[in-house]
C-alpha cells in the first residue's frame, strides 16, 4: 500500500518536472522563433519596409518643425533674388528630415515629411510645394539608387544634403520662363536677379554648403541621442 | 435639408481649393495692379461673409506691416510704386490664401479627407503636423526658460544653440512622439485597409457652393473686364 503510494508520488514528481521542461523549452524557443520573424519583418537592409504608427507621428512632429521654421517662406519667397528661399530655409530644411530620416530609416520617409509639411506650405507657396514635392521624390530615388538602404548614416546625409538644392534647378527654369513681367518697351524680362548665370551659381553653392551643414547637425543630434539611448536604432 | 441651412464654417475641402485658387490667381494677375487689388478686396468681404471674418482680422495686420514693408523696399529701390504695388499683390494673395485654412480646423479637415479615403498614414500625418503647431511653440518655450533657469547663455552662440537648445528639444520632441504613438494605439488607430467609422461627417452646404461659385465669378470678372 505504502508502495503504491510512493510510487504514485514520484510518478506525479515526475510528470511535474516533464512539464516544467516543456515550459521551460517553450519559452526558449519563443523568443527564437519571434526574433527571426522580427528579422525578416524589420530586416534594416531592406529598402522597403512596412510604416509603424511610431514612425508616421515621428515623422508627421518633424514635418511639423519644418512647417513652423519654414513659415518665413512667403516673406523671402517674393524677394526678387534666386535662391534666396533655399539660402534662408536650407537649414532647417536639412537639420529635421535628417533626424527623421536617422529615426526612421525606411524608404519614403523624406517625401513623408514633405507631403505634411507641403500641405500648408501651398498656400504660401505653391511653387516650392511643387518643387519640394518633386526632389524629396529624386532625393529618394538617388538614395536608394546610392545607398541600397537607409541602414548607414551616410544615406540620410545625402539625401538630407541634396533634397533642398534640388529645388533650384526646377525654380531657375521657373524664374527665367515663367516669372517675367513687361517692360516699358514691352519686352518680357525677368523680375529675378536669377537670370544672371554668375548670380544663380554662386547662390547654388551657398545653398549647398547650408544644406551639407545643416545635414550634419542634424546627423550629430541623431549620434548624440542614439548614444544616449533615446532615439533605438 | 442640411444642404439648403447656412454654415458659419467653409467646408474644407472647398477651403483648401479656394485658398489655392486665390494664392495661384494672385500671383498670376499680380502685374495687372488693380484687377488684382479689386479681386484680393473681393475676396476678402466674400471670406468675411462666409465665417471667416475672424481670420480675416488676424491676418491683415500682418499683410499691411509685411506687404507696407516690401512696398517701401521696392518703392525705394525702383523710383516707381508700380513694382511695390505688384508686391504688395503678391503678398495679398499669399495672406488671403492662408485664412481659409485658417479658419479649418485640423480635425474637420482629416474628417473630410476620410470620407474622400485618402490614405490613412497621410491624414494622421496631417493631422498631427497642422495640430502639433501651437505644442511646438510651448516647447520651445520650456527649453528656452529651463536655459535661463541653468544659465546657460545666449542662444546666439552656436555651441550654446546646439548644447542647450537643439539637443533637449529634439530629446524632448522624440519623447513626445513615442507617447503620442502610444496613445494614438491605444485608441484603436491602425494603418492599412482596416475599416474604419468617421461620427461626424463633414457635409456640403448650398452656402459652401455659392461661396465658390462668388470666388470663380469674381475672378472671370476681373480677368474679363
Amino acid at each position: 500500500m505504502e508502495e503504491k503510494k510512493k510510487t504514485e508520488e514520484r510518478d506525479a514528481a515526475q510528470a511535474l518536472i516533464d512539464n516544467t521542461k516543456e515550459i521551460e523549452a517553450g519559452v526558449t524557443e519563443a523568443p527564437a522563433s519571434s526574433a527571426k520573424e522580427a528579422g525578416t519583418a524589420d530586416d534594416e537592409n531592406k529598402l522597403f519596409r512596412k510604416y509603424k504608427i511610431k514612425d508616421i507621428v515621428f515623422l508627421a512632429i518633424m514635418a511639423a518643425c519644418m512647417l513652423v521654421t519654414g513659415s518665413i517662406m512667403p516673406l523671402v519667397g517674393n524677394i526678387p533674388l534666386f535662391g534666396i528661399v533655399q539660402v534662408c530655409l536650407g537649414l532647417q530644411f536639412s537639420v529635421f528630415p535628417v533626424i527623421g530620416m536617422m529615426k526612421v530609416r525606411k524608404a519614403g520617409a523624406l517625401l513623408f515629411m514633405s507631403v505634411c509639411c507641403g500641405v500648408v506650405l501651398v498656400f504660401m507657396s505653391t511653387v516650392m510645394f511643387v518643387c519640394i514635392l518633386l526632389c524629396a521624390v529624386i532625393a529618394e530615388v538617388l538614395t536608394g539608387l546610392i545607398f541600397r538602404s537607409y541602414k548607414r548614416d551616410g544615406a540620410s546625409l545625402f539625401a538630407g544634403t541634396v533634397f533642398f538644392p534640388c529645388t533650384l534647378p526646377f525654380l531657375y527654369i521657373y524664374y527665367n520662363f515663367l516669372y517675367t513681367s513687361q517692360a516699358d518697351d514691352g519686352t518680357a524680362v525677368s523680375a529675378f536677379i536669377g537670370a544672371d548665370p554668375a548670380v544663380a551659381i554662386g547662390m547654388s553653392i551657398a545653398v549647398v554648403s547650408v544644406c551639407f551643414i545643416g545635414a550634419l547637425v542634424g546627423m550629430i543630434i541623431s549620434r548624440e541621442l542614439r548614444k544616449s539611448g533615446v532615439i533605438k536604432k | 435639408m442640411n444642404f439648403f441651412r447656412y454654415k458659419s464654417k467653409l467646408f474644407p475641402l472647398i477651403a483648401i481649393g479656394a485658398g489655392l485658387f486665390i494664392v495661384i490667381y494672385g500671383l498670376i494677375m499680380a502685374d495687372d495692379l488693380l484687377g488684382c487689388s479689386i479681386f484680393l478686396g473681393g475676396a476678402f468681404v466674400w471670406l468675411i461673409l462666409f465665417g471667416c471674418g475672424r481670420a480675416c482680422l488676424r491676418a491683415l495686420p500682418a499683410f499691411a506691416v509685411v506687404a507696407g514693408i516690401f512696398f517701401a523696399i521696392f518703392y525705394a529701390a525702383t523710383g516707381t510704386w508700380v513694382a511695390g504695388w505688384s508686391m504688395a499683390n503678391r503678398f495679398g494673395a499669399v495672406f488671403l490664401a492662408v485664412v481659409p485654412g485658417m479658419g479649418c480646423e485640423p480635425v474637420r479637415m482629416t474628417r473630410s479627407l476620410s470620407q474622400v479615403h485618402t490614405p490613412r498614414p497621410i491624414t494622421l500625418g496631417m493631422l498631427i503636423a497642422m495640430s502639433f503647431v501651437p505644442m511646438l511653440r510651448g516647447e520651445i518655450r520650456r527649453v528656452r526658460e529651463a536655459m535661463k533657469t541653468r544659465g546657460a547663455g545666449s542662444v546666439l552662440n552656436p555651441r550654446i544653440l546646439y548644447r542647450a537648445f537643439l539637443v533637449p528639444f529634439v530629446m524632448r520632441l522624440v519623447n513626445i512622439a513615442d507617447t503620442l504613438a502610444l496613445s494614438v494605439e491605444t485608441r484603436g488607430f491602425a494603418l492599412g485597409k482596416a475599416p474604419y467609422t468617421i461620427y461626424k461627417k463633414e457635409c456640403i452646404a448650398l452656402s459652401d457652393i455659392l461661396f465658390a461659385v462668388g470666388l470663380i465669378a469674381g475672378a472671370v470678372l476681373v480677368a474679363v473686364l
